[in-house]
């Protein structure tokens, strides 16, 4: 796979100000890229250069070996199509002119269409799924369709570098992924090198290859996902904290912008309150998240570096237990779990599963109760269907509630349990 | 205002009428054949009626100098016919394509609806060239043309290449600045005029009936001189149709087909502003044929300028004609000065169209 596209010290300026600042990048054949970065960090400056609307101040963009905006128009047209951010059509052209003008590249002079213009024209269509609107008025269209319009029409372009600016900015979530999906068929497929500017990181995620993180007219970082959406790139670009993770779904990155707390008036009240949370499982998050937001300290139990708690932990530096992964709980960690137990004014037990791997965090619980610890248990299911013990954890789960601990059937009540008890 | 979303019925273009190739040759058959028929008939009446046929022999024979002996042709049919009617409807239609054709360019440079031959300031120029004339008592020629078409041409092309010139930022034109300018200079152009007919005298009503625009001054010269203009801005606008379809979807996207957007508006303001003069030096501002007819040919046919461009010139010629015929014949023996019939009749069938939403669809986003 060679290389197709070559910026060198690109720069773009308008009068005083600048708009891209000594660009350096190359994109190979086939690649399959996406161009993110905040608003006005140049991304569509980046492609209205590459797709030569704009002509660059300093510096070149090297198609193979040859000057872009020194090719003629024409034989830029046949190698490079772009699909604009606004698809809009004012006149009442039907699907299947809009799409034959992409044939305009290859025709001469009063020359009529050929059979294999035809052709290529309705496999295009074909392609984006608009074959049945061939004779519709495109103003009679939805945003969507028009899309896959104008997509058919650069298909028609025969292009083997597509450009597309803000594809997916004004779909829903549905024709997003349909169009991306379409993309990236069409680089696999057709093996067309595909440059995007796209604001949802993502979806970008989901679906690209390469990244071109773009941040104050510069290119900040490029390569693959993990090289590039990084926590440090995303706060330099965006200014905002991010956390990075994956989705145990298909296994790509997925990027979290991280709510800022601001705890209400209602939240000061409860300010002085230690509440430990027993961690592990899903259902551990949205306790913490509540009881955070209700201004509640809080700290959490043993879990390990992979649990979902641990990342809320971590990230808003609560006190937390962190346990080697696929261990049984020592008798080190049992003590440090204990002590933190005791310092809580109190103790939540979220409604997760327990196994014999975490059994010792409710025996911890049960040496820790007492009039100045107490247990609240939030049972949003029975424990029976959240025993994987073979029933020695329920026998413990039994003592605890025998010992006092208050049951409470959802957030809601556990919430303002805990409020009046801190109230006095 | 919303429109109605159109539930899409069947496979065709439901908007549109003629939508397959084989009925648009016959439409422009069709056209060519009224305008044919709008033309001996425009031919025949008048102060003296004429017969049909007698007018057939007297063309065929300055055409071919073939004489039939069976058809007694009197002298004075054949003076009229050669020398009063036939140079005036010529120039009507040739008027009335020029203005259609250049009008339909304007409103897809533009992307606009409203735009018409006149709007970035031709008839501004053209009625200040022609003012001057008149007022000042010009005395001027020029290959049969007096002074008042040579200034109106002249005019009229200075106004364009001043709008050119203020809406020019380097190498771009805008068109939005385009159209801009072309409002300024109009107002100020106008108001030059208004200056000129003030202080015009005895003079004034002429200034005042060429700015209603006329064609009671047609003659063979007329046609010689300006058909070359109007030949040549239409050939070249239609020869470029391709181009002006991309254009409709604006300036980057025709840039991605390839297609040099800053030259060819060049070259489509050039073209339709030769249109434009070449109509008003010959018979001044004739309002409503340039807006109108475009739009109906859109409704019937779609936005493709392979069609709208000659579609829209016969039937710019043909209802030019027909209006001209009106003019000098409904309170004969006095003429009405056929812009205001073409105003009559065009604003109410405008303001029709702008009622029907539905039928203007083809400009507005849904």
């Amino acid at each position: 796979m060679g290389v197709r596209l070559n910026l060198c010290n690109l720069t773009v300026e308008y009068g005083a100000f600048t708009a891209l600042d000594g660009l350096h990048f190359s994109v190979k054949e086939g690649a399959f890229v996406a161009l993110i970065g905040p608003n006005g960090a140049g991304k569509s400056t980046l492609l209205r250069c590459i797709s030569r609307i704009l002509q660059p101040t300093r510096g070149a963009i090297y198609l193979d070996d040859r000057d872009l905006h020194k090719l003629p128009l024409k034989q830029l047209s046949r190698l490079m199509a772009v699909v604009p951010q606004d698809t809009a059509v004012d006149f009442d052209f039907t699907v299947e002119e809009i799409v034959f003008m992409g044939r305009y590249p290859y025709l001469g002079r009063l020359q009529k269409e050929t059979p294999r213009d035809r052709e290529i024209v309705q496999e295009a269509m074909q392609t984006t799924g608009i074959a049945h609107l061939a004779q519709q008025p495109a103003t009679s269209l939805s945003g969507g369709e028009r899309q896959r319009v104008v997509i058919a029409r650069a298909l028609a372009q025969e292009p083997e570098i597509l450009l597309l600016d803000e594809p997916t900015a004004n779909l829903d979530i549905n024709y997003q992924v349909d169009f991306l999906e379409l993309a990236r068929k069409l680089n696999r497929e057709k093996g067309i090198t595909i440059i995007a500017a796209i604001h949802d990181l993502n979806l970008a995620a989901q679906y690209f290859d390469d990244f071109i993180l773009l941040s104050d007219k510069k290119i900040l970082a490029a390569g693959k996902p993990e090289e590039v959406l990084t926590p440090e790139n995303m706060n330099i670009a965006y200014r905002t904290p991010v956390v990075i993770g994956r989705s145990p779904l298909h296994g790509k990155l997925v990027i979290t912008v991280l709510k800022h707390w601001h705890p209400d008036k209602k939240g000061t009240l409860n300010a002085g309150q230690r509440v430990h949370v027993i961690g592990g499982g899903e259902e551990a998050v949205p306790v913490l998240s509540l009881l955070r937001e209700a201004g509640f300290q809080l700290s959490v139990g043993p879990v390990t570096r992979e649990d979902s708690s641990h990342r809320f932990a971590a990230y808003h530096r609560l006190p937390v237990i962190t346990l080697p992964p696929f261990s049984p709980i020592s008798d080190e960690y049992y003590r440090q779990h204990l002590d933190l137990i005791r310092e809580a004014d109190f103790v939540v037990i979220p409604s997760i599963p327990f196994g014999c791997g975490n059994m010792r965090n409710l025996e911890a619980v049960e040496e820790a109760i007492s009039s100045r610890t107490r247990v609240l248990i939030l049972e949003e299911q029975p424990f029976s269907l959240r025993d994987y013990s073979k029933g020695k954890a329920g026998a413990v789960y039994e003592r605890i509630k025998a010992k006092g601990a208050l049951l409470l059937p959802d957030k809601e009540t556990l919430l303002s349990a805990l409020e009046a008890f801190s109230a006095g | 205002m919303p429109l109605k979303k159109r539930v899409p019925s069947s496979k065709t273009n439901p908007g549109v009428f003629l939508h397959t190739p084989w009925r648009k040759r016959l439409c422009l058959l069709l056209l060519l054949a009224i305008l044919f028929l709008s033309f001996i008939y425009a031919v025949s009446i008048g102060a003296v009626y004429l017969n049909k046929t007698e007018i057939l022999y007297i063309i065929l024979e300055k055409i071919s100098g073939y004489k039939n002996n069976d058809v007694a042709l009197m002298d004075t049919s054949r003076d009229i016919v050669l020398n009063i009617r036939l140079p005036r409807v010529i120039l009507a239609g040739l008027v009335g394509a020029a203005l259609a054709v250049a009008g339909a360019t304007f409103q897809g440079l533009f992307r606009n609806p409203l735009a018409d031959p006149y709007i970035i300031g031709v008839s501004s120029g053209a009625a200040l060239g022609a003012s001057f004339a008149i007022v000042s008592g010009l005395s001027l020629g020029f290959a049969g043309f007096g002074a008042v078409p040579i200034m109106a041409f002249a005019g009229g092309l200075v106004a364009i290449l001043l709008v050119y010139r203020l809406s020019r930022a380097g190498n771009r034109v805008s068109v939005m600045t385009l159209l801009l300018a072309g409002i300024a200079v109009n107002a100020f152009l106008s108001a030059l005029v208004s200056l000129f007919v003030y202080f015009a005298g005895e003079k004034m009503h002429q200034v005042v009936f060429w700015m209603m625009g006329g064609l009671e001054g047609a003659r063979w010269s007329y046609i010689t001189g300006m058909a070359p203009y109007v030949l040549a801005g239409f050939l070249v606008i239609y020869f470029f149709a391709r181009e002006l379809n991309a254009l409709l979807l604006g300036e980057d996207t025709a840039y991605f087909l390839g297609i040099d957007a800053e030259m060819f508006k060049k070259v489509f303001l050039v073209a339709a502003s030769l249109l434009v003069s070449a109509a008003v030096s010959t018979s001044g501002i004739i309002g409503f044929v340039g807006l109108v007819v475009p739009h109906v040919v859109r409704l019937l046919a779609g936005p493709d300028h392979h069609f709208l461009l000659p579609a829209s010139a016969l039937t710019g010629a043909i209802l030019l004609i027909g209006a001209d015929t009106l003019a000098r014949t409904v309170i004969a023996p006095t003429e009405l000065p056929v812009g205001i019939i073409t105003a009559l009749l065009g604003a109410p069938f405008f303001l029709y169209l702008l009622r029907n939403q539905k039928k203007i669809r083809y400009f507005s986003r849904n």
